[in-house]
């Protein structure tokens, strides 16, 4: 029965009633609209971080720590074997490449410019260059003297697919090297600055131009990135126990910035949560403040019969947790059918200093209902914490002299 | 309403008593007392009308009586028991199993039916579902609003919602009741009926009654009558 008294409670006031679920339900949509875009900024940064440089790497921690010199960071093809066969033993692995980078001059007759050369496996399942071919093709297993140029270099260098270009950069025993390398394709990047700077070749290219037979680094895929720093410690220990002299890093160690990205995003996430309780927490007193006053009458009649302080305390809180309840439930149908028609609508923008468009996109997951859902919950609950226990303590006599 | 006839046995044993009771306000700098060294004793049976002009201290008296106030000096003893020594919890207890209250403006729970209304003390009483079907059924049969159960009491009208405060008080089948101006807020005719439906639960079920009135046409039912004048209780003897 004081189940009954407090939902029918919940509708006796209409008009204050809808005020509340008004409130609830745009603090919930905004709330799960900052949560879901949130999420999903944070997983294609992870994700296209993890792309970038692989779930994880292998190399010296010389090259890491950059206290290198010269080219003695490289990693000869045995010790790559070893370190490749130990990484597919793994599990979770999902792919394994490497890269050899260098950085010279690229140019013609008209002139040169810097070119910060990348040495890559053609058709890796890590990286896959392809979709993001501006003109021409990517690099494939037959591509020897050929290059992918990033579009802004290319078209600084005034060339095309089918042109043809000269490198130079310095071996590793720091003598002169040069050669012609044809235009292949032209790819965008995700930052302008590197665009204009990037070149790709095939690693086997790159390792006759510094007239060596080793590489970099090792890339590393995982079926799920955030179960990196377990496969991490589980191949560094493997490293360690065959005598490999190089170290495993994750996505996250190679991209600091990340977490302070991600810091700054929780952050805000945090605010949105606590300007929304505030608000929720502040109209829904309000409202129930007048409700439960107009009921003193009520209250001091259900005393008078006999009802426990307890028991009236908690129909009032019953009934700011079914308006919380009602609110939430309506707030996650509404914010679900928005998120979906925001997504498929398909809006972009493009990021200063950025050269491809990015989608905006707002993540649907469970934290990002569960989230408001439980923000909504106790803000309402802590609104009525006060009114409802005033009322349960209100003295019999006076209540029932209320009109 | 099942018969209370064992009860019945016991009219004319003492029920009620009220000693030296006085209730005092303090309103401001000055205290107001609202009720003054009240001696009062109610037997077992009683139908019993308090008259007195208004804010002499009628109703303090009915809240101290039905223990939702407590005296400033004084006691009120309910089959010997003082509810002074009782906790709010008791007190709680007290009045869910053995007082009954109606109020002039009837009091009833806007968002409950008429029949839920008449249920909730049993349901304060943990009394089982069969149990509290059967008893709000013939209860609502006694009070003549058998058909009217589903009926919200912004549905009914002003003498049908007093019934239904009525069989509120009444479905415990309290040994005390205590109503202030019942008929205050009702036309003769339904005052009639109302007095008519509570001299017939006294007499039946045995009782006690102790009916707050200005109104003469009230009195006449009663037993027993007294008035309040300043806070004094004097005794009015038969109505």
């Amino acid at each position: 029965m004081q189940i009954k008294i407090s939902l029918r409670n919940v509708f006796r006031n209409r008009r204050r009633t809808a005020f509340s679920l008004a409130v609830i339900v745009v603090g919930f949509v905004v709330l799960v609209s900052v949560l879901g875009f949130v999420e999903e900024a944070l997983l294609s940064t992870k994700t296209s971080l993890a792309d970038e440089s692989g779930a994880l790497q292998v190399a010296t921690a010389g090259l890491f720590d950059n206290t290198s010199k010269g080219y003695d960071y490289l990693i000869d093809p045995e010790t790559l074997a070893r370190v490749v066969a130990a990484a597919w033993e793994l599990e979770g692995v999902s792919s394994v490449t490497w890269q050899l980078n260098f950085a010279g001059l690229v140019g013609d007759e008209a002139g040169s410019t810097l070119i910060i050369g990348r040495g890559i496996v053609p058709c890796s399942d890590l990286q896959d260059y392809e979709c993001i071919v501006a003109a021409g093709s990517p690099l494939d297993e037959s591509s020897d003297r050929e290059a992918v140029l990033g579009r802004a270099l290319a078209r600084k260098l005034g060339v095309q697919p089918g042109d043809r270009v000269n490198i130079a950069t310095g071996t590793v025993s720091g003598n002169f090297n040069a050669a012609t390398v044809s235009v292949r394709g032209e790819i965008v990047y995700a930052l302008e600055e590197l665009e204009a700077q990037l070149g790709l070749f095939p690693i086997s290219f790159v390792q006759r131009l510094l007239k060596t037979d080793g590489i970099e680094r090792i890339l590393i895929g995982l079926e799920d990135v955030d179960k990196a720093d377990a496969v991490a410690a589980a191949l560094q220990q493997r490293l360690t126990e065959t005598g490999i002299p190089l170290v495993a890093r994750t996505w996250k160690q190679l991209n600091p910035s990340y977490e302070s990205i991600e810091s700054f995003y929780r952050a805000f996430s945090g605010l949105a949560m606590m300007g929304i309780a505030i608000l929720v927490f502040f109209s829904v007193l309000e409202v129930l403040t007048i409700s439960f006053l107009e009921r003193s009458r009520e209250i001091g009649t259900l005393r008078a019969f006999g009802t426990p302080r307890g028991r009236i305390f908690g129909s009032f809180l019953l009934e700011a947790a079914s308006l919380g309840v009602i609110g939430a439930a309506l707030g996650a149908v509404l914010s679900v059918a928005l998120i979906l028609t925001f997504n498929a609508v398909g809006f972009t923008w493009t990021p200063p200093g950025a050269a491809i468009p990015q989608a905006i996109r707002l993540g649907l997951s469970a934290r990002v209902i569960i989230m408001p859902i439980l923000t909504i919950l106790v803000s309402t609950l802590l609104s009525a914490l006060f009114p409802s226990w005033r009322n349960s303590r209100i003295e019999i006599v006076r209540a029932l002299q209320s009109v | 309403m099942e018969n209370t006839s064992q009860f019945c046995h016991e009219r004319g044993l003492p029920f009620l008593e009220a000693r030296a009771l006085s209730k005092t306000y303090q309103v401001g700098s000055s205290t107001v007392h609202a009720l003054r060294e009240v001696d009062f004793a109610a037997m077992q049976g009683d139908f019993v009308v308090i008259n007195g002009p208004s804010g002499s201290g009628k109703t303090t008296f009915l809240n101290l009586i039905s223990a939702i106030d407590r005296p400033s000096e004084g006691e009120v003893l309910i089959q010997g028991v003082s509810t002074n020594t009782l906790s709010e919890r008791q007190l709680a207890q007290l009045r869910k199993d053995k007082i009954g209250l109606i109020f002039q403006t009837f009091n009833l729970i806007p968002v409950l039916s008429a029949a839920e209304n008449a249920e909730y003390p049993l349901l304060l009483q943990r009394r089982p579902k069969i149990e509290r079907a059967e008893r709000v059924r013939s209860m609502l049969a006694e009070v003549g609003l058998g058909e009217l159960g589903r009926r919200r009491p912004n549905e009914l009208s002003g003498g049908q919602r007093q019934r239904i405060a009525i069989a509120r008080a009444l479905i415990t089948r309290p040994k005390l009741v205590l109503a202030d101006e019942p008929t205050a807020n009702l036309d003769s005719e339904t005052g009639a009926q109302v007095m008519d439906l509570m001299r017939k639960l006294n007499e039946e079920h045995c009782v006690v009654l102790l009916v707050v009135t200005h109104d003469p046409a009230v009195t006449k039912y009663a037993k027993r009558q007294i008035r309040i004048h300043d806070g004094r209780l004097i005794e009015g003897g038969q109505p």
